[in-house]
């Protein structure tokens, strides 16, 4: 298990270095796929984005498909490897749990200011719906992704409502996928959560914030110092915790 | 039999040379040959049996694929509305008349070449149309598979589904589709925004084939120097009319090869040279590669991607958990 609890650092391993290339792979292949698939749609030319200094060949769509096709092997392949991965080591941690949906929602009303945030585990109780979202987002992508491959090369004949259901498959989840991108950074932006992001970055949050907002976690990490952390209710707001974790940063 | 002789062979001779076609015709229904959708189909277009039908005021090919296209475009809206940002508006209604280019009222047109070779004048009439690419680019990078490719050869855009933005167009290495401003889908989504009409071209009269007739252009021609047959007879018969007129062939290697065979007595590359690339009339280089070729190693690569993780992530997950136990053992 990689996941540790390095006290006299105060932080605690929430990713391993596989998982942050895994993330990293898909992330940023996924961004260029984004950017390379808008560029497979008529719009270089006609939104003058030939005119912006660097974007001269997004009007070209033979050169978008070369990048398209680049993003493509390192996303698909990292897609795949993260699910027979992490399935085969029985990791389960970012799956829905029983409860999930109504957590969601006191998680988001906190946010608000709203009453106060519920105990959590390793993930956010929305972040395991988003995942779940996002997982089967990308599992459509790349299999329409793949029929649509194998036409280019070797079927332009290929059965015309496979085709269609393909393209359109492909088409609706690119939108989805983009909206997806946007709520993802969005509950970025979301000061709570900052104190998470250096995680995706280095793998280490910090141990006073997982034990006041992920006690649960803590508490299966090290049951002894789930002794030492406040009940929920007496916990500081989690916005404190992350006004003070940037305050200490900065 | 003269070697013009062979070259006028009839529609109905031409049919008995393949086995499809000469049991069709033996029935007396040779047309319902082309009605199997799964054939392979190829057209012969024979240059040195064209004349452009000089006692014509529109060559018999072109009249008759107006005649049977004249009501496929419906009305369009007026006014146009206006494309945002770029404002780039396709009218041909009301130029339907113009035949001597490519325009989405115009599949066909006749390009009159007038060239000298080995010193002696010649004219040759070049009919030029969609060449339904074996593997076209139009078909695979159409973003919504408005354009598709049947398993006859034909290449056809579904007015229905198109949305105009003639990506088609900017990847036909000749240029082909045309697009019609003001009608299509595009204008019950967002006019302003997105779309800008629906593209046009030849599509080997698919309707008329699914019903055993004869593309429009290939019946009309009072020459027979259009030919529609079995991809494979096709070819052979091109093959062997450019040996006998010690011609060349255009349409077998173009773009990754083509569903159309041009044979000449003159030249290609001397018959480019009569031709100015322009809007709606293409010209006829002979190195025209399939520039999508290019990234088939990489689209390879792609369909190999996910073998790839699946394998690496059951090397790595068999490595781990071997540690994991290990460590648990100690």
């Amino acid at each position: 298990m990689t996941e540790k609890i390095l006290t006299e650092k105060n932080l605690v391993v929430r990713h391993s270095t596989l998982e942050l290339i895994e993330h990293w792979a898909i992330a940023l292949s996924g961004l260029i796929l984004l950017v390379t698939g808008i560029f497979e749609l008529p719009v270089g030319k006609r939104y003058y984005i030939v005119n912006v200094p660097g974007l001269g060949w997004s009007a070209d769509f033979i050169t978008s498909l070369y990048l398209h096709y680049a993003a493509a092997v390192v996303f698909t392949a990292a897609g795949m490897f993260h699910l027979v991965y992490h399935g085969l080591r029985g990791e389960k941690g970012l799956l829905p749990r029983r409860g999930d949906l109504s957590e969601s929602i006191k998680v988001i009303k906190s946010l608000f200011g709203f009453g106060e945030e519920p105990p959590m585990h390793k993930y956010l109780p929305e972040q395991r719906l988003a995942y779940v979202g996002m997982a089967f987002i990308i599992l459509m992508l790349i299999v329409s992704g793949l029929v649509k491959t194998y036409k280019n090369i070797y079927a332009p004949d290929m059965s015309y409502p496979v085709l269609l259901w393909a393209t359109w498959i492909h088409n609706i989840f690119f939108i989805l996928f983009f909206l997806a991108f946007i709520a993802h950074m969005a509950a970025i932006a979301l000061r709570p959560n900052w104190p998470m992001v250096r995680g995706i970055f280095t793998g280490r949050v910090r141990l006073d914030y997982a034990r006041h907002r992920h006690p649960l976690w803590i508490a299966e990490l090290d049951p002894s110092l789930q002794k030492n952390t406040a009940p929920p209710d007496e916990l500081p707001e989690s916005v404190d915790m992350a006004k003070q974790e940037t305050e200490e940063e900065g | 039999m003269t070697q013009q002789d062979h070259f006028r062979m009839g529609r109905r001779s031409f049919l008995k040379i393949t086995a499809a076609a000469a049991v069709a015709s033996a029935a007396g229904l040779p047309q319902k040959a082309y009605a199997a959708k799964d054939r392979q189909l190829a057209t012969l277009i024979d240059l040195s049996l064209c004349d452009g039908c000089p006692d014509r005021k529109v060559p018999a090919c072109v009249g008759a694929c107006k005649e049977i296209n004249k009501n496929k475009i419906p009305r369009v809206i007026d006014p146009i509305p206006e494309p945002w940002p770029r404002k780039t508006i396709e009218n041909w209604s009301k130029k339907q008349d113009v035949f001597n280019r490519l325009t989405p009222y115009n599949f066909i047109y006749v390009h009159k070449a007038e060239l000298t070779v080995d010193g002696e004048k010649k004219t040759v009439f070049v009919p030029r149309r969609c060449m339904h690419c074996d593997n076209p680019a139009c078909v695979t990078i159409c973003p919504f598979s408005a354009n598709h490719k049947n398993k006859n050869g034909a290449v056809v855009i579904d007015q229905n589904s198109c949305f105009g933005g003639a990506k088609c167009r900017d990847v036909c290495p000749w240029e082909i589709p045309q697009r019609q401003s003001g009608v299509g889908i595009y204008l019950h989504v967002l006019p302003g925004l997105m779309g800008n009409g629906v593209m046009y071209k030849c599509d080997l009269c698919h309707e008329r084939l699914a019903k055993g007739k004869l593309p429009g252009c290939i019946e009309a021609c009072p020459r027979e120097a259009l030919l529609i047959g079995d991809r494979r007879a096709i070819e052979q018969l091109a093959e062997s009319r450019a040996g006998r007129m010690n011609g060349y062939i255009y349409g077998k290697t173009q773009n990754g090869g083509t569903s159309t065979f041009y044979v000449s007595p003159v030249p290609f590359e001397d018959l480019d040279k009569t031709m100015v690339k322009k809007p709606g009339q293409p010209d006829m280089k002979t190195d025209v590669k399939r520039r999508m070729a290019d990234t088939d190693p990489l689209a390879k690569a792609v369909l190999a991607s996910p073998v790839v993780g699946i394998a690496a992530a059951g090397i790595m997950g068999f490595l781990s958990k071997r540690k994991d136990r290990a460590k648990k053992e100690a």
